[in-house]
């Protein structure tokens, strides 16, 4: 009889029960009084730019992703994604080698 | 044949004469290997950016090849017992693209500093400009 019962459980979803506040996926947070996060879903800023073009040459685009002091910004904070954060890892330390980046500034 | 381009920097107190002789001999090594030179480019006398041979400008040349791995490497051999030299990479690449972002002139006698011809920004410059990131 057990067994049966539970069969019972599963198998029938209820059906004719009307969706509860919060069901529908979405997360219903009331905004009073509270501090409200919302989180953008991040996409990589190199979409439009082909990984061909990513080479040392363009000095304008790797000097996007250093820091003031020439560090490299990690992918983790700028969002880009894993090929093409190898790529512009590699092309800023080609160009730092030709001395077109300084591979450090010093106050 | 593979392609490849190599930059080298040439001493800062070289005159435009010397810099285009320079560039003529290396490129005569491919040529004379049976490789072809398809890009020639002057980058300028551009600021280095730490010290190199007790250097603080160079002259940047760019050189776009077609040319067999055995002639790249009798290039690098003689640039780098060149002593108007003070730094050279060669990279291996998919495919030669017309002019480079940083192309001055086509020989070191054209170039007139401070007088550039302004380009229209290409699509990729536009995209360029369009990166953004929050940090």
């Amino acid at each position: 009889m057990s067994r049966n019962m539970s069969k019972n459980k599963f198998s029938k979803p209820a059906a004719n029960q009307t969706p509860k506040a919060g069901d529908d996926g979405f997360l219903r947070v009331s905004l009073v009084n509270q501090s409200v996060f919302i989180r953008r879903k991040k996409t990589c800023p190199l979409r439009a730019i082909p990984i061909s073009e990513i080479n040392y040459k363009n000095l304008k685009l790797l000097n996007k992703f250093l820091t003031e002091r020439g560090k490299i910004l990690p992918s983790r904070i700028t969002n880009v994604i894993p090929k093409k954060q190898k790529a512009l890892a590699q092309a800023i330390k080609h160009a730092r080698f030709l001395a077109l980046i300084s591979p450090i500034k010093k106050d | 044949m593979p392609l490849y381009e190599t930059v080298f920097i040439a001493r800062q107190d070289l005159a435009a004469e010397d810099i285009d002789v320079l560039t003529d001999n290396f490129s005569k090594i491919i040529t004379g290997a049976g490789g072809k030179v398809v890009f020639k480019e002057y980058w300028g006398a551009r600021n280095l950016a730490y010290k190199i041979k007790k250097n603080t400008r160079g002259h940047y040349v760019f050189l776009g090849m077609n040319a067999d791995h055995a002639a790249i490497v009798e290039l690098n051999r003689v640039m780098g017992y060149n002593e108007d030299v003070i730094r050279s990479a060669t990279f291996k690449v998919e495919e030669h693209k017309g002019e480079t972002a940083l192309f001055a002139s086509k020989n070191a006698k054209d170039y007139k500093a401070g007088k550039l011809a302004k380009k229209e920004p290409s699509k990729l410059d536009l995209a360029i400009d369009q990166v953004q990131f929050d940090i």
